[in-house]
Protein backbone atom coordinates (compact mmCIF):
# COMPACT_ATOMS: atom_id res chain seq x y z
CA UNK A 1 0.00 0.00 0.00
CA UNK A 2 2.84 2.34 0.55
CA UNK A 3 5.83 2.99 -1.60
CA UNK A 4 9.22 2.11 -0.25
CA UNK A 5 12.19 4.33 -0.76
CA UNK A 6 15.15 2.65 -2.39
CA UNK A 7 17.60 5.47 -1.92
CA UNK A 8 17.95 8.84 -0.17
CA UNK A 9 17.34 10.27 -3.62
CA UNK A 10 13.77 9.04 -3.66
CA UNK A 11 12.68 11.38 -0.90
CA UNK A 12 10.17 13.90 -2.19
CA UNK A 13 9.88 17.50 -1.04
CA UNK A 14 7.44 16.68 1.74
CA UNK A 15 9.65 13.93 3.11
CA UNK A 16 12.72 16.14 2.92
CA UNK A 17 10.79 18.85 4.69
CA UNK A 18 9.95 16.48 7.49
CA UNK A 19 13.60 15.48 7.82
CA UNK A 20 14.50 19.14 7.91
CA UNK A 21 11.97 19.81 10.63
CA UNK A 22 13.32 16.99 12.78
CA UNK A 23 16.89 18.05 12.09
CA UNK A 24 16.08 21.54 13.17
CA UNK A 25 14.94 20.27 16.55
CA UNK A 26 17.88 17.88 16.73
CA UNK A 27 20.44 20.57 16.00
CA UNK A 28 18.90 22.98 18.48
CA UNK A 29 19.25 20.33 21.16
CA UNK A 30 22.86 19.89 20.08
CA UNK A 31 23.40 23.65 20.29
CA UNK A 32 21.90 23.74 23.79
CA UNK A 33 24.27 21.02 24.97
CA UNK A 34 27.19 22.82 23.42
CA UNK A 35 26.12 26.07 25.00
CA UNK A 36 25.86 24.49 28.47
CA UNK A 37 29.23 22.88 28.11
CA UNK A 38 30.98 26.01 26.92
CA UNK A 39 29.00 28.40 29.13
CA UNK A 40 28.49 30.50 26.10
CA UNK A 41 25.64 31.62 23.90
CA UNK A 42 25.30 29.36 20.90
CA UNK A 43 22.74 30.15 18.26
CA UNK A 44 21.97 28.11 15.22
CA UNK A 45 20.54 28.75 11.81
CA UNK A 46 17.72 26.63 10.42
CA UNK A 47 19.49 23.60 9.03
CA UNK A 48 19.35 22.54 5.45
CA UNK A 49 19.04 18.87 4.74
CA UNK A 50 20.79 17.95 1.55
CA UNK A 51 20.98 14.65 -0.20
CA UNK A 52 24.21 14.89 -2.13
CA UNK A 53 26.73 12.78 -3.99
CA UNK A 54 30.20 12.28 -2.61
CA UNK A 55 31.92 15.07 -4.56
CA UNK A 56 29.25 17.62 -3.70
CA UNK A 57 29.30 16.73 -0.01
CA UNK A 58 33.07 17.17 0.07
CA UNK A 59 32.91 20.54 -1.63
CA UNK A 60 30.10 21.79 0.64
CA UNK A 61 32.13 20.99 3.73
CA UNK A 62 35.62 21.90 2.55
CA UNK A 63 38.58 20.74 0.48
CA UNK A 64 39.09 17.08 -0.34
CA UNK A 65 42.59 16.92 1.18
CA UNK A 66 41.77 19.26 4.05
CA UNK A 67 42.71 17.94 7.46
CA UNK A 68 39.70 17.63 9.75
CA UNK A 69 38.74 15.62 12.80
CA UNK A 70 35.64 13.52 12.75
CA UNK A 71 33.68 11.60 15.34
CA UNK A 72 31.65 8.65 14.26
CA UNK A 73 28.92 6.86 16.19
CA UNK A 74 27.05 3.83 15.03
CA UNK A 75 23.28 3.60 15.52
CA UNK A 76 21.51 0.33 16.11
CA UNK A 77 18.19 -1.06 17.39
CA UNK A 78 15.17 0.44 15.57
CA UNK A 79 17.31 2.69 13.43
CA UNK A 80 20.54 1.38 11.98
CA UNK A 81 23.10 3.66 10.51
CA UNK A 82 25.88 6.11 11.19
CA UNK A 83 26.20 9.57 12.63
CA UNK A 84 29.26 11.56 11.67
CA UNK A 85 30.32 14.91 13.03
CA UNK A 86 33.13 16.76 11.30
CA UNK A 87 35.13 19.49 13.00
CA UNK A 88 36.78 22.05 10.81
CA UNK A 89 39.59 24.03 12.36
CA UNK A 90 37.62 27.24 13.05
CA UNK A 91 34.85 25.51 15.00
CA UNK A 92 37.38 23.29 16.78
CA UNK A 93 39.35 26.35 17.91
CA UNK A 94 36.34 28.17 19.34
CA UNK A 95 35.46 25.08 21.33
CA UNK A 96 39.01 24.32 22.48
CA UNK A 97 39.76 27.89 23.46
CA UNK A 98 36.83 27.87 25.84
CA UNK A 99 37.36 24.34 27.07
CA UNK A 100 41.11 24.04 27.52
CA UNK A 101 42.23 27.59 26.85
CA UNK A 102 44.29 26.83 23.78
CA UNK A 103 44.14 27.58 20.08
CA UNK A 104 45.94 25.76 17.31
CA UNK A 105 47.19 26.77 13.90
CA UNK A 106 46.53 23.36 12.49
CA UNK A 107 45.19 20.00 13.52
CA UNK A 108 48.68 18.44 13.40
CA UNK A 109 49.76 20.43 16.41
CA UNK A 110 46.99 19.19 18.63
CA UNK A 111 47.89 17.01 21.57
CA UNK A 112 45.99 14.09 23.00
CA UNK A 113 44.01 16.33 25.34
CA UNK A 114 42.68 18.58 22.58
CA UNK A 115 41.93 15.62 20.42
CA UNK A 116 39.95 13.77 23.06
CA UNK A 117 38.11 16.98 23.98
CA UNK A 118 36.96 17.23 20.38
CA UNK A 119 35.93 13.60 20.35
CA UNK A 120 33.84 14.18 23.44
CA UNK A 121 32.19 17.30 22.02
CA UNK A 122 31.45 15.50 18.78
CA UNK A 123 29.90 12.70 20.79
CA UNK A 124 27.80 15.11 22.85
CA UNK A 125 26.52 16.86 19.74
CA UNK A 126 25.63 13.55 18.13
CA UNK A 127 23.98 12.16 21.27
CA UNK A 128 21.83 15.21 21.90
CA UNK A 129 20.81 15.22 18.26
CA UNK A 130 19.87 11.56 18.37
CA UNK A 131 18.07 11.91 21.71
CA UNK A 132 15.85 14.64 20.35
CA UNK A 133 15.30 12.52 17.28
CA UNK A 134 14.23 9.40 19.20
CA UNK A 135 11.77 11.34 21.32
CA UNK A 136 10.25 13.02 18.35
CA UNK A 137 9.96 10.02 16.10
CA UNK A 138 9.24 7.53 18.85
CA UNK A 139 11.98 5.05 18.05
CA UNK A 140 14.62 3.42 20.18
CA UNK A 141 18.17 4.04 19.04
CA UNK A 142 21.26 2.59 20.70
CA UNK A 143 24.55 4.37 20.16
CA UNK A 144 28.00 2.87 20.06
CA UNK A 145 30.98 4.40 21.80
CA UNK A 146 32.42 7.18 19.66
CA UNK A 147 35.39 6.69 17.39
CA UNK A 148 37.48 9.55 16.09
CA UNK A 149 39.98 10.19 13.40
CA UNK A 150 42.20 13.01 12.21
CA UNK A 151 42.32 12.66 8.49
CA UNK A 152 41.68 14.07 5.04
CA UNK A 153 38.04 15.12 4.64
CA UNK A 154 37.68 13.14 1.44
CA UNK A 155 38.93 9.97 3.08
CA UNK A 156 36.57 10.32 6.01
CA UNK A 157 33.55 10.69 3.76
CA UNK A 158 34.41 7.51 1.90
CA UNK A 159 33.57 5.59 5.08
CA UNK A 160 29.79 6.08 4.91
CA UNK A 161 29.97 5.90 1.12
CA UNK A 162 31.51 2.44 1.31
CA UNK A 163 29.37 1.31 4.25
CA UNK A 164 26.17 1.95 2.28
CA UNK A 165 27.69 1.69 -1.16
CA UNK A 166 25.47 -1.20 -2.09
CA UNK A 167 22.36 0.83 -1.27
CA UNK A 168 23.03 4.35 -2.34
CA UNK A 169 25.59 6.71 -3.80
CA UNK A 170 24.31 9.60 -1.73
CA UNK A 171 24.91 11.09 1.68
CA UNK A 172 22.50 13.05 3.84
CA UNK A 173 24.22 16.19 5.04
CA UNK A 174 22.58 18.30 7.71
CA UNK A 175 24.06 21.71 7.36
CA UNK A 176 23.43 24.16 10.18
CA UNK A 177 25.49 27.11 11.19
CA UNK A 178 26.48 27.56 14.81
CA UNK A 179 26.75 31.21 15.68
CA UNK A 180 29.18 31.91 18.51
CA UNK A 181 30.85 35.22 19.37
CA UNK A 182 29.12 36.70 16.37
CA UNK A 183 30.92 34.27 14.09
CA UNK A 184 29.18 31.83 11.85
CA UNK A 185 30.75 28.41 12.10
CA UNK A 186 29.66 25.70 9.82
CA UNK A 187 29.11 22.28 11.26
CA UNK A 188 29.45 19.03 9.42
CA UNK A 189 26.80 16.71 10.71
CA UNK A 190 25.83 13.72 8.68
CA UNK A 191 22.98 11.44 9.61
CA UNK A 192 23.02 8.25 7.65
CA UNK A 193 20.28 5.78 8.45
CA UNK A 194 20.24 2.72 6.23
CA UNK A 195 17.38 2.59 3.75
CA UNK A 196 15.15 0.30 5.81
CA UNK A 197 15.51 2.61 8.75
CA UNK A 198 14.80 5.70 6.67
CA UNK A 199 11.61 4.04 5.49
CA UNK A 200 10.53 3.18 9.00
CA UNK A 201 11.32 6.71 10.23
CA UNK A 202 9.18 8.26 7.54
CA UNK A 203 6.45 5.71 8.12
CA UNK A 204 6.37 6.46 11.84
CA UNK A 205 6.03 10.11 11.03
CA UNK A 206 3.15 9.30 8.73
CA UNK A 207 4.55 10.82 5.58
CA UNK A 208 5.32 7.67 3.67
CA UNK B 1 55.09 19.31 -15.44
CA UNK B 2 51.65 19.28 -13.95
CA UNK B 3 50.04 21.04 -16.88
CA UNK B 4 47.77 18.10 -17.51
CA UNK B 5 46.31 16.68 -14.32
CA UNK B 6 43.52 14.25 -14.88
CA UNK B 7 41.37 13.81 -11.82
CA UNK B 8 39.84 10.45 -11.06
CA UNK B 9 36.71 10.56 -8.90
CA UNK B 10 35.40 7.90 -6.57
CA UNK B 11 34.34 4.80 -8.48
CA UNK B 12 35.95 5.97 -11.68
CA UNK B 13 38.91 5.23 -13.97
CA UNK B 14 40.94 7.51 -16.21
CA UNK B 15 43.95 6.86 -18.40
CA UNK B 16 46.25 8.78 -20.67
CA UNK B 17 49.28 8.33 -22.83
CA UNK B 18 52.63 10.06 -23.27
CA UNK B 19 52.44 12.97 -20.85
CA UNK B 20 50.36 14.15 -17.92
CA UNK B 21 49.37 12.92 -14.51
CA UNK B 22 46.39 10.92 -13.35
CA UNK B 23 45.51 11.64 -9.76
CA UNK B 24 42.94 10.54 -7.21
CA UNK B 25 42.45 12.32 -3.89
CA UNK B 26 41.93 11.05 -0.38
CA UNK B 27 41.60 7.31 -0.77
CA UNK B 28 40.15 6.10 2.52
CA UNK B 29 38.90 2.55 2.58
CA UNK B 30 38.85 2.75 -1.22
CA UNK B 31 41.71 1.43 -3.31
CA UNK B 32 43.61 3.09 -6.11
CA UNK B 33 45.09 0.79 -8.74
CA UNK B 34 47.54 2.02 -11.35
CA UNK B 35 48.42 0.11 -14.49
CA UNK B 36 51.37 1.39 -16.49
CA UNK B 37 52.81 0.03 -19.68
CA UNK B 38 56.26 1.69 -19.97
CA UNK B 39 56.85 0.63 -23.58
CA UNK B 40 54.07 2.84 -24.88
CA UNK B 41 53.80 5.18 -21.86
CA UNK B 42 50.18 4.27 -21.32
CA UNK B 43 48.92 4.60 -17.78
CA UNK B 44 45.60 4.46 -15.98
CA UNK B 45 44.31 4.89 -12.47
CA UNK B 46 41.23 3.16 -11.08
CA UNK B 47 39.52 4.18 -7.83
CA UNK B 48 37.29 1.40 -6.49
CA UNK B 49 35.06 1.61 -3.46
CA UNK B 50 33.65 -1.88 -2.87
CA UNK B 51 34.85 -5.45 -3.46
CA UNK B 52 32.20 -7.05 -5.67
CA UNK B 53 29.50 -6.04 -8.05
CA UNK B 54 26.47 -7.96 -6.81
CA UNK B 55 23.94 -6.64 -9.30
CA UNK B 56 24.99 -7.47 -12.86
CA UNK B 57 22.72 -4.70 -14.11
CA UNK B 58 24.69 -2.07 -12.21
CA UNK B 59 26.35 0.13 -14.81
CA UNK B 60 28.85 1.69 -12.41
CA UNK B 61 31.53 -0.87 -13.22
CA UNK B 62 34.42 1.15 -11.78
CA UNK B 63 32.84 1.29 -8.33
CA UNK B 64 33.74 -2.36 -7.68
CA UNK B 65 37.07 -4.17 -7.57
CA UNK B 66 36.01 -7.13 -9.67
CA UNK B 67 34.18 -5.42 -12.52
CA UNK B 68 36.44 -2.36 -12.32
CA UNK B 69 39.73 -4.18 -12.79
CA UNK B 70 38.38 -6.36 -15.61
CA UNK B 71 36.99 -3.34 -17.43
CA UNK B 72 40.17 -1.33 -16.92
CA UNK B 73 42.31 -4.11 -18.35
CA UNK B 74 39.94 -4.50 -21.29
CA UNK B 75 40.00 -0.77 -22.04
CA UNK B 76 43.74 -0.30 -21.71
CA UNK B 77 44.41 -3.42 -23.75
CA UNK B 78 42.30 -1.92 -26.52
CA UNK B 79 44.73 1.00 -26.47
CA UNK B 80 47.73 -1.27 -26.81
CA UNK B 81 48.61 -2.24 -23.25
CA UNK B 82 50.40 -5.57 -23.01
CA UNK B 83 49.74 -7.30 -19.69
CA UNK B 84 53.12 -8.99 -19.38
CA UNK B 85 55.03 -5.72 -19.34
CA UNK B 86 52.52 -3.70 -17.34
CA UNK B 87 53.49 -2.42 -13.90
CA UNK B 88 50.75 -2.67 -11.28
CA UNK B 89 50.69 -0.65 -8.05
CA UNK B 90 47.98 -0.33 -5.43
CA UNK B 91 47.29 1.99 -2.49
CA UNK B 92 44.53 2.65 0.03
CA UNK B 93 42.32 0.24 1.94
CA UNK B 94 42.69 2.04 5.25
CA UNK B 95 40.58 1.51 8.33
CA UNK B 96 39.48 5.02 9.14
CA UNK B 97 37.43 4.39 12.27
CA UNK B 98 37.72 1.79 14.96
CA UNK B 99 34.55 1.09 16.90
CA UNK B 100 35.23 -0.70 20.16
CA UNK B 101 33.32 -3.93 20.47
CA UNK B 102 32.47 -4.00 16.78
CA UNK B 103 35.41 -5.42 14.92
CA UNK B 104 33.44 -5.93 11.72
CA UNK B 105 32.87 -2.25 11.22
CA UNK B 106 35.25 -0.53 8.87
CA UNK B 107 36.81 -3.73 7.58
CA UNK B 108 35.79 -2.73 4.10
CA UNK B 109 39.31 -1.48 3.35
CA UNK B 110 40.78 -4.85 4.14
CA UNK B 111 38.13 -6.64 2.10
CA UNK B 112 38.75 -4.30 -0.80
CA UNK B 113 42.48 -5.00 -0.70
CA UNK B 114 41.92 -8.75 -0.58
CA UNK B 115 39.57 -8.65 -3.55
CA UNK B 116 41.86 -6.41 -5.61
CA UNK B 117 44.74 -8.88 -5.06
CA UNK B 118 42.57 -11.85 -5.89
CA UNK B 119 41.34 -10.34 -9.16
CA UNK B 120 44.84 -9.25 -10.18
CA UNK B 121 46.13 -12.74 -9.49
CA UNK B 122 43.36 -14.24 -11.62
CA UNK B 123 44.37 -11.82 -14.35
CA UNK B 124 47.96 -13.01 -13.87
CA UNK B 125 49.20 -9.53 -13.08
CA UNK B 126 51.81 -9.13 -10.37
CA UNK B 127 51.61 -6.20 -7.96
CA UNK B 128 55.04 -4.57 -7.95
CA UNK B 129 54.41 -2.17 -5.07
CA UNK B 130 51.67 -1.47 -2.58
CA UNK B 131 50.84 0.87 0.26
CA UNK B 132 47.69 -0.44 1.90
CA UNK B 133 46.13 -0.63 5.34
CA UNK B 134 46.82 1.76 8.19
CA UNK B 135 44.38 4.33 9.42
CA UNK B 136 44.99 7.30 7.15
CA UNK B 137 43.79 8.63 3.81
CA UNK B 138 46.10 8.72 0.80
CA UNK B 139 46.28 10.71 -2.39
CA UNK B 140 47.72 8.68 -5.26
CA UNK B 141 49.12 9.96 -8.52
CA UNK B 142 50.72 8.43 -11.56
CA UNK B 143 53.02 10.38 -13.84
CA UNK B 144 52.45 8.90 -17.25
CA UNK B 145 55.65 10.31 -18.76
CA UNK B 146 57.88 8.58 -16.20
CA UNK B 147 55.68 5.87 -14.71
CA UNK B 148 56.38 7.24 -11.28
CA UNK B 149 53.67 6.68 -8.63
CA UNK B 150 53.52 9.02 -5.64
CA UNK B 151 51.55 8.70 -2.42
CA UNK B 152 50.66 11.74 -0.38
CA UNK B 153 49.47 11.45 3.21
CA UNK B 154 48.93 13.94 5.98
CA UNK B 155 51.94 14.63 8.15
CA UNK B 156 54.35 12.44 6.21
CA UNK B 157 56.69 13.17 3.32
CA UNK B 158 55.53 12.24 -0.16
CA UNK B 159 56.35 8.63 -0.80
CA UNK B 160 57.46 7.06 -4.05
CA UNK B 161 55.81 3.72 -4.60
Amino acid sequence: MNKKLKSYDDMNLLELDVMKEISSIGTSHAATSLSKLLQKEVRISIPEVNVLGYDETVSRIGEIEELVTATLVQMSNEVNGLMLFIFKLDLANVVLEKLIGKKYDSFDQMDELAYSALEEIGNIIICSYVNAFTQLVGVEIDLSVPSSTLNMLGGILTVPMAEYGYESDKLMYINAEFIMDGRKLSDGLLMLPDINSLNSILEKLGVL
Amino acid sequence: MAERDIKVGIGDMKFTRGTGTVITYALGSCIGITLYDPAIKLGGLLHIMLPTRTDPGDTKVFKYADSGIHEMIRKLSAFGMVKSRTIVKIAGGAKMFDIKGNTDFGNIGQRNAAMVKKILMEEKMRISAEDTGGAYARTMLLNVATGEVLIRTVGKPEKRL
